[in-house]
């Protein structure tokens, strides 16, 4: 049986690695590549930034494509309007609406040109009371406090859990009833005994981030290996410099994923929480532009939204790079 | 230097469904100050059980241990331990983890400093004091370990298995380094280990362990720790006398790995 091969690309491919710009096109990384069977190797398979790329560019042209491109006759192309005018106007001709084959109107979903506008006059002008730097300012704000006091609460309960047996048994009830509570489910509750402001927002972020970080605390300190802590020990070190020098180190990697899901879980319950429960903050915002109709306002706060998520959850992964390098090779 | 006196330790673990384990029983011997004892054994002997007694990690139900006189009721700095793996810290540097003990008892910075780069030298590791513990090889770890029990000045060093992990290349060159560590700093050494001839050729004194209770089988004085400081590991290791005592051994183990098949086939 012949073994099918082909001996040009072999040539090709040992004179030199790819470049830069080759990676972002090439299949997998550079083991990978001299690999004959790759479907079902995970190992093989990476995320491309070229595909990555495509989708994104892809959500935009078919944004633009449901709200804009086979639209509207020439007459009504004129740049100086704005997308609602200029749909108003047609609306108002009868030969133009026949032929308006826009699949999204603008009370459906607004334009990306509308949007994009929008996005410069919300950071200048503002909206509610305030522009979209500061309504994001204060929605940031609010998430840094709750997951600070949910850790500094948290943190400590979850090591005194994973040391003590006492703590264990005393805690384990609470935990284990609370932290299935949806926190917006406790928002009504909030409102009521809180008020409507920056108080209960940030108490249900702490209730929010609190049980994550008690898990993540406890699992870090049991995740410690016996014979480390018999180590330090034998090496002199008392109760307090284990639990410092020994107990507190080893159990970041398992606080780092503690954060990385509170951050995430905070962030978007804040945003629901600020819809009724602030009176700024980008959820706030988002919640005043509805019974005006001002979707484009909606969508760059959803907008927003999504990339600060992406941008605390790529710093967070940074941060763990730097301060965690031995996680997953020891 | 201090003598390591074991007198009638018995270890009893209870178990759950009201069963016990008997761990060790009536384990007695004394260990003059710089010797070298091996203990070996089929598993379930109580040989890491009796090596975390003597370390101070368990308690013995019955019995007492003293070193140079003194009973050992928990762990102590006179009792280094080196672990078969997975004891360095991670967040700490080659340096930081050998002057770690040091710190722990806030020793003087400088005096630290110096001790740690003679330690890094002895152990081979010079040059490496500001790696990463987790860049360095299995049997580099084992170096930094060593060098990190020997920076608190231990009179007895306990080793469960540490070279268990290693492959066998890097085996016989730490077994090399034991020798060597053994000879120029005069230590009692009490190691732990599964393979016949690394007890014969480290041990200047061998305890053979039975299971079911865990006890002392036989006990051998051996002349090859203090040959292998001069002749050839490998010559040694050839030799007939080596070769007698290793097939003397490995029949008593095997009569008790049989004994225990038998009484399970009883069952």
């Amino acid at each position: 049986m012949a073994v099918p091969s082909d001996p040009t690309s072999i040539e090709a491919d040992t004179v030199s690695g790819p470049g830069r710009l080759a990676r972002l096109f090439s299949r997998g990384d550079a083991q990978s590549a001299r690999k004959t069977v790759t479907f079902g190797d995970s190992s093989a398979v990476r995320s491309l930034p070229i595909w990555s790329l495509i989708s994104l560019v892809g959500l935009v042209v078919f944004w633009f494509v449901a709200t804009y491109a086979w639209g509207l006759p020439a007459e009504f192309k004129d740049p100086e309007l704005s997308d609602k005018l200029r749909i108003a106007v047609c609306n108002a001709d009868a030969a133009c609406k026949g032929s308006f084959t826009q699949l999204l109107g603008p009370l459906q979903f607004p334009s990306v040109r509308d949007t994009w506008n929008s996005f410069f006059a919300l950071s200048d002008e503002g909206f509610k009371g305030s522009t979209l730097w500061g309504h994001t300012r204060i929605s940031l704000w609010r998430v840094l406090r709750g997951m600070f006091w949910g850790s500094v609460l948290g943190i400590p309960i979850g090591f005194s859990m994973g040391l003590s047996s006492r703590a264990r048994g005393f805690f384990d009830t609470p935990v284990e009833m609370f932290r299935p509570i949806p926190p917006l489910a406790l928002l009504p509750l909030f409102i009521l005994v809180f008020g409507i402001g920056d108080g209960t927002a940030v108490r249900l972020l702490i209730f929010a981030s609190i049980w994550i970080m008690i898990i993540a605390a406890r699992s870090g300190v049991q995740a410690a290996n016996l014979s480390k802590i018999r180590a330090a020990y034998s090496l002199g070190a008392s109760k307090w410099q284990v639990l410092v020098r020994v107990l507190l180190p080893n159990a970041l990697p398992e606080l780092f994923t503690g954060f990385r899901v509170a951050v995430g879980v905070s962030w978007g319950t804040l945003v629901a929480a600020e819809l009724v429960g602030a009176p700024d903050g980008l959820g706030a915002m988002i919640f005043a532009a509805r019974p005006i109709f001002r979707l484009d306002v909606v969508v760059v706060g959803i907008i927003v939204i999504a990339i600060l998520g992406v941008a605390m959850d790529i710093a967070l992964r940074f941060l763990e790079s730097k301060l965690i390098p031995w996680r997953g090779r020891s | 230097m201090k003598d390591l006196c074991v007198n009638d330790v018995d270890m009893v673990y209870d178990l759950p469904n009201n069963a016990s384990v008997h761990a060790l029983s009536d384990v007695s011997f004394e260990l003059p100050a710089g010797r070298l004892l091996t203990l070996l054994g089929p598993s379930g002997c109580g040989k890491t059980t009796l090596l975390n007694i003597l370390a101070g990690f368990l308690a013995p139900t019955r019995g007492s241990v003293t070193l140079g006189g003194k009973a050992i009721r928990g762990p102590g700095q006179d009792r280094g331990m080196v672990f078969q793996q997975g004891a360095l810290f991670e967040w700490l540097n080659v340096e930081k983890n050998i002057a770690f003990g040091p710190r722990m008892n806030r020793a003087n910075r400088a005096s630290t400093k110096q001790k740690v780069a003679e330690l890094l030298e002895i152990v081979g590791l010079g040059g490496f004091g500001d790696k990463q513990v987790y860049e360095l090889s299995g049997g580099m770890q084992q170096r930094v370990a060593l060098a990190r029990c020997l920076a608190n000045d231990p009179d007895v060093i306990l080793m469960d298995e540490p070279l268990g992990a290693l492959d066998a290349l890097t085996r016989e060159k730490m077994q090399g380094l034991i020798l060597e560590l053994w000879q120029e700093t005069g230590k009692t050494i009490i190691l732990v280990t599964h393979s016949v001839e690394e007890a014969l050729y480290l041990g200047d004194r061998i305890f053979v362990m039975a299971p079911r209770p865990g006890r002392i089988h036989s006990d051998y004085e051996l002349p090859f720790a203090q040959q292998g400081l001069s002749v050839d590991a490998r010559e040694l290791k050839a030799s007939a006398e080596f070769a007698e005592r290793r097939d003397e051994i490995l029949s008593i183990i095997w009569e008790m790995e049989e004994e225990i098949m038998g009484r399970q086939e009883a069952v």
